[in-house]
């Protein structure tokens, strides 16, 4: 440790780790945007000449975005608005606004966030006056008074588009796309959604407005290219200030990526799921555990941050009740087993636990019944159990009717690792009938 | 006359208050604040006596006019500003019941005083609907008459007299008479001898205007459309600049030179105004010789002067006559004056009547934002806040089309608006003489256009008003009214109330309000109303539980002085039957119009016209797209949207981007395939093992248990079998969560609310039949 310390000169190693840790950070919250969107090359294209052609010729579009979850969207049309941002001829001539399905609810703050974001001249401060009736009609009265060849561009960017689809009647798409398909002002709309029949949401008119471009992004990516996805993600850049240091980490991630059971680790992470963000996540959680005194990721690190990742959370939850409650769980999967899933209540569960306990219990001694009632209620409560739908809340408790949300092989699994359990409740867990 | 109206005012004088004729009154209409003013000319009883009539020239307060015409007058208007109202077709009978009581008024020479005293009224400009005018006092003498009575319309061809027509005599001849009837003071009662000649006159004049009617209606409006659309300008005037024209000059130019439009833009204007200036200044300098020879040569002028002039000022041969009698009473010197006063507003006048055309020929030219984008009538103080909607202007100029393909997609964007509709022309004409007919008989109606999205029914419909409009300003037929709503345009259905209110007096008010108004001005009588036509759209959408809004709507037609045309548009062809309640769907009546689907053949025409023999498509390319449109919707707008796509498609498939060559069969396939294949198949194949697996898991538990649906548990249990039969390790169940909540979110499996957990049902979204052509062909 002395030794390398000597040899970094200019930068002591507390310095390097604290810099490697902020760049990989950036990269891994998805703070930073890459250089140029990989793997994307042609939807990347496609959406930068239709927005460029708007910014600069005028011309009305609109276009969604479709893909799954964490596939790049909105990575991709912010790298797009970045660029174009950079040329001379765009730079002031676009007004973009930007909704989200999820903050917008409905289209009465949808159009006041759209007034607020144009800074249209109803809007003081930061406030927007006016009815909801009249805010419609002073932006489409803005909109209709532009025309191609003088009024500046406007961009809408929505997000969760297909939340935009829920709102009555569709009013602010319908008037989106007939702005965008009539010589009013220059707009660009927009959609990004994960909804792959989002276009069967759009009401007949609406749909005949939208221009139906459709910008898929689905990464037909194959694990060779997952790997090195990998590498380049956790390997620093070549403008990292100490370049010993980054030679040996670079060094140090080709050697982890090479390592059999870190590939074994990645494909299982790739068979699950090809999104990026989830691998940002497994990524964070290595980076996590480099510190000064363990300067580079070990194999170890992978194979525990994956551990974590697919660690299930409900079968860490048994791992907390009491014996008292994993018994009344194991009672009930022994009713689940003789019923055929149908739903139970209290009474059946403490009676199959009382049968347990006349058979073989010899840890175990009979509770009294509100005891065992405030048990039941906890796992209720952790949502272990739930009752059925329409059971109504008139039915005594004891009898009201219960499902369990666990499967068999989770409640095995926790009593495996339960912490001191006593062998004939595992041994009762175990045997095909109560 | 005197002696009349003083017995009838002896008759009536305890209901009726102190009236004499010329004087100035109001009379009751709508709106309570503002009642309508006009003035006495005439007062007579009917046959016993009992009831009471007056004939009355209208004026027009600043609200009454259409908020968007304001901008002509280039100042802002006083609020007791009132406007001479010359209109032909209005009824100028009224009941003596109806008036309230008299007004001061002042004429057109003296400045606005600040007294800000109610009672007192301003004249100085005159309306006709179109265009504001200097009044000059003959016409406030006796209404205006539309055409002397003594031309007979078919002996001059109206066209082409204009064009050839000897216009500094006519300039003269209108300076002189307006110097001639400047003397006669304006609020002298009219006598009786110029009166009873009046009516005589106007008995002729009326029937040459029917006649002229007839002879508009005899020539087809299709033919009519057709000659309009096709030939340049031959039957415009240069104030009119036809709108087809200035289309393609600017698509000319486009290629040309990008500044060039700009360049048109500020001449022509200058270029239409110029001779007429000088008209007037060599008009200035002979006015006074020539108005000795005035009464030799009014019949001449008359009859070459039935062209634009007309309607900003024509001077009747009665007029002139009553005029010219007057004469001798008044002496020389105030004459002068009051001519070069009337000259000065004449001046004003006619540069806001250019700058009118100018911008409507250049809707699209950049010196409309210029001008003040919205004045709030001063008689509406309800509106706090003057704000202007507005967009920010662009600090670049836009870059004009550069190449083939550009050009062809700025053409085929389906917001060009085209020259012409083609395909339509049956439908066209349909609503064209059903609105027109209406126009001329002065009533009411309804009818109901329905079609699919995309099949031009708005367009045809817009395309129609042009013509008419364009018709109404060649002065064919009666001037009218259009404003249109939208029932998606709005948050309402009550707020169309509002909107109708808005558009037709700018005022605002609330629904309720509005609609009281709205009530009030379609069942009173008002007789100088012009026909409104108005264009609901999306019909569907003004929907309520009661209907009374679609109840109003179709019920206003139908009262007597409605004069209200209500065009209606929607989707479905049978939403009377389907969502109206029987009064409504009754009162919509049976006029009904449906547009059908474009066919191939269609489509294939509306591309070419559009293109314009811009040649960017080959021939096979542009059938095969409008052949899979027709076959599937017929939305032409779909179709265009293809077109572009392939346009975009060519120039980027091109290796060199400067020598793109024709959009071919390739393009446009890769076009089409990108818009209607579905993604789902591409989305099973690009999806994760664990993901695919998951699926196959979902189909084998739905054949398992005969149901296209299953519980999240039952499928993850197939899920491990599947997983140890691949290979692969099983995984936990948050983690089959997890792949399930992520096919769940791209809709390829139907969920229910993730909080069920294991408990969620689980339906496909896709066929499984995709599901295996997808996971096969790997």
């Amino acid at each position: 440790m002395s030794k390398r310390k000597a040899r970094d000169a200019h930068l002591p190693i507390g310095e390097c780790i604290t810099q490697v840790q902020q760049i990989l950070r950036e990269r891994f919250c998805e703070r930073l945007l890459p250089d140029r969107p990989e793997g994307v090359e042609a939807q990347y294209k496609h959406l930068l000449e239709l927005l460029r052609r708007t910014a600069i010729h005028g011309e009305s579009n609109s276009v969604l975005i479709v893909g799954p979850r964490g596939a790049g969207k909105t990575m991709l049309l912010q790298c797009v608005l970045r660029d174009l941002q950079k040329e001379e001829k765009v730079q002031k001539n676009l007004l973009q606004v930007h909704l989200s399905g999820l903050l917008q609810t409905d289209d009465r703050t949808a159009l006041k966030e759209i007034t607020r974001q144009l800074h249209l001249e109803n809007v003081v401060g930061d406030k927007v006056f006016g009815s909801f009736a009249e805010n419609l009609a002073f932006l489409l009265e803005a909109l209709k008074k532009g025309n191609r060849s003088s009024s500046c561009p406007v961009l809408f960017v929505l997000d969760e588009f297909d939340l935009f689809a829920h709102h009555k009647n569709q009013t602010l798409l319908y008037n989106l796309f007939d702005v965008s398909q009539s010589a009013q002002a220059p707009i660009a709309v927009v959609g990004v959604t994960c909804r792959l029949d989002v276009l069967e949401l759009l009401e007949k008119r609406v749909k005949s407005r939208f221009s139906h471009r459709q910008i898929h992004l689905l990464s037909s990516l194959n694990f060779t290219q997952y790997l090195e996805r990998v590498w380049t993600q956790l390997s620093l850049p070549d403008s990292f200030p100490d370049k010993k240091f980054a030679q040996e980490w670079n060094a140090g991630v080709k050697t982890l990526c090479e390592d059999k059971s870190v590939e074994e680790v990645l494909q299982r992470h790739f068979n699950s799921s090809k999104d990026f963000r989830s691998l940002h996540m497994l990524l964070m959680l290595c980076l996590s555990r480099v510190s000064v005194a363990k300067p580079t990721i070990k194999p170890a690190d992978l194979l525990e941050a994956s551990r974590m990742c697919f660690a299930d959370a409900t079968a860490n939850m048994l791992h907390g009740l009491s014996i008292l409650e994993l018994c009344l769980v194991i009672a009930i999967k022994h009713l689940n087993d003789v019923y055929e899933g149908e739903p139970f209540n209290l009474q059946m569960v403490h009676n199959e636990f009382k049968k347990f306990l006349h058979r073989k219990s010899n840890s175990m001694y009979n509770f009294e019944q509100p005891v065992v009632m405030k048990a039941f209620e906890h796992l209720q409560q952790l949502e272990l159990i739930r009752p059925v739908d329409g059971s109504s809340a008139k039915v005594q408790r004891e009898y009201q009717l219960m499902r369990l949300t666990l499967d068999h092989s989770q409640i095995m699994d926790a009593l495996q690792k339960y912490p001191q359990c006593p062998t004939d409740v595992k041994q009762w867990a175990m045997s095909a009938f109560g | 006359s005197q002696r009349v109206g003083e017995w009838l005012r002896s008759q009536h004088c305890k209901m009726v208050k102190d009236v004499t004729l010329g004087q100035h009154i109001l009379i009751e209409g709508y709106d309570e604040d503002n009642p309508y003013v006009a003035k006495v000319t005439r007062l007579y009883g009917d046959e016993n006596g009992q009831q009471m009539k007056a004939v009355v020239q209208w004026f027009m307060r600043v609200s009454e006019l259409p908020v968007n015409k304001l901008k002509l007058l280039g100042r802002e208007p006083h609020p007791q500003e009132i406007f001479y109202y010359e209109c032909r077709n209005c009824d100028n009978e009224v009941n003596v019941e109806s008036i309230l009581r008299p007004v001061k008024h002042l004429d057109s020479n003296d400045p606005f005083p600040d007294s800000s005293d109610k009672d007192t009224l301003y004249v100085k400009l005159s309306w006709d609907s179109k265009v504001f005018g200097v009044v000059n006092s003959t016409v406030m003498e006796s209404p205006a008459e539309p055409a002397p009575a003594s031309s007979p319309p078919s002996s001059t061809p109206r066209g082409p007299s204009r064009r050839v027509l000897p216009t500094p005599d006519h300039a003269i001849m209108q300076k002189a008479s307006l110097g001639e009837v400047g003397c006669s003071s304006v609020g002298t009662p009219a006598n009786v001898e110029a009166e009873s000649l009046h009516s005589a006159t106007k008995l002729s004049a009326s029937k040459c205007l029917s006649a002229k009617r007839r002879n508009a209606t005899a020539r087809t409006p299709g033919v009519r459309k057709r000659l309009e659309l096709s030939s340049e300008c031959s039957h415009k005037d240069f104030k009119m600049q036809p709108l087809c024209r200035t289309r393609e000059q600017q698509g000319f130019l486009y290629i040309s030179n990008t500044k060039s439009p700009e360049v048109e833009n500020e001449k022509s204007p200058m270029v239409t105004e110029t001779p007429r200036s000088s008209k007037r200044k060599s008009a200035m300098v002979v006015s006074s010789r020539i108005k000795k020879q005035l009464n030799l040569l009014e019949n001449d002028q008359d009859l070459n002067s039935s062209g634009e002039e007309e309607d900003e000022f024509v001077p009747s041969k009665n007029d002139l006559l009553s005029s010219s009698e007057e004469e001798g009473q008044d002496e020389d010197g105030p004459n002068i004056d009051d001519q070069v006063s009337a000259k000065k507003f004449r001046y004003v006048a006619t540069g806001s009547g250019n700058s009118r055309s100018k911008r409507k020929s250049y809707s699209s030219a950049r010196t409309q934002r210029r001008t003040p984008a919205k004045k709030i009538s001063p008689g509406t103080p309800k509106t706090p806040r003057h704000a202007t909607p507005s967009i920010p202007i662009r600090s670049l100029q836009t870059q004009q089309p550069a190449n083939i393909l550009e050009e062809a997609r700025a053409r085929l964007h389906v917001s060009s608006v085209p020259e012409s509709l083609p395909c339509r022309e049956q439908e066209f004409q349909d609503i064209y003489s059903f609105v027109e007919s209406k126009i001329i008989d002065n009533t009411g109606g309804c009818m109901y256009i329905s079609g699919v999205p995309g099949t031009g029914k708005t367009a045809t419909v817009h395309e129609v008003i042009r013509c008419l409009q364009h018709a109404a300003d060649m002065d064919e037929i009666p001037s009218f009214h259009f404003i249109e709503i939208n029932g998606m345009k709005m948050t309402d259905p009550h707020q169309a109330y509002v909107q109708i209110l808005q558009k037709l007096t700018g005022q605002k008010a609330t629904p309720d309000h509005a609609a009281v108004l709205l009530e009030k001005r379609f069942s009173n009588l008002a007789p100088r109303k012009e026909t409104i036509v108005m264009l609901v759209d999306e019909l569907d959408l003004l929907w309520t539980r009661k209907q009374n809004v679609m109840y109003n709507l179709f019920d206003w037609p139908t009262r007597r002085h409605a004069r209200l045309v209500v065009l209606t548009i929607a989707n479905t062809m049978d939403l009377p039957e389907r969502i109206m309640i029987n009064r409504v769907a009754s009162r919509l009546g049976l006029t009904r119009m449906s547009f059908q689907p474009y066919s191939f053949k269609q489509l294939q025409e509306i591309i070419m016209s559009r293109l314009n023999k811009l040649k960017a498509f080959e021939e096979d390319a542009l059938q095969l797209v409008s052949r899979k449109v027709a076959a599937l919707s017929g939305d032409a707008r779909r179709c265009l949207d293809i077109c572009r796509r392939a346009t975009e498609i060519c120039e980027h498939s091109a290796a060199d981007p400067s020598s793109t060559g024709l959009v071919g069969m390739s393009h446009v396939m890769e076009a089409l395939n990108e818009m209607f294949s579905s993604a789902y198949i591409t989305a099973i194949r690009c999806a994760s093992t664990q993901e695919q697996l998951f699926l196959r898991a979902a189909i084998a538990e739905f054949r398992r248990l005969g149901l296209e649906e299953a519980t999240f548990q039952q499928v993850f249990v197939q899920h491990q079998a599947l997983c140890r039969i691949e290979g692969l390790r099983p995984i936990g169940v948050s983690e089959g969560l997890a792949v399930c909540q992520r096919l769940g979110a791209c809709r390829l499996l139907l969920l229910e609310p993730s909080h069920l957990g294991v408990l969620q049902h689980i339906r496909l979204n896709v066929s499984q039949d995709d599901i295996f052509y997808a996971l096969k062909a790997d």
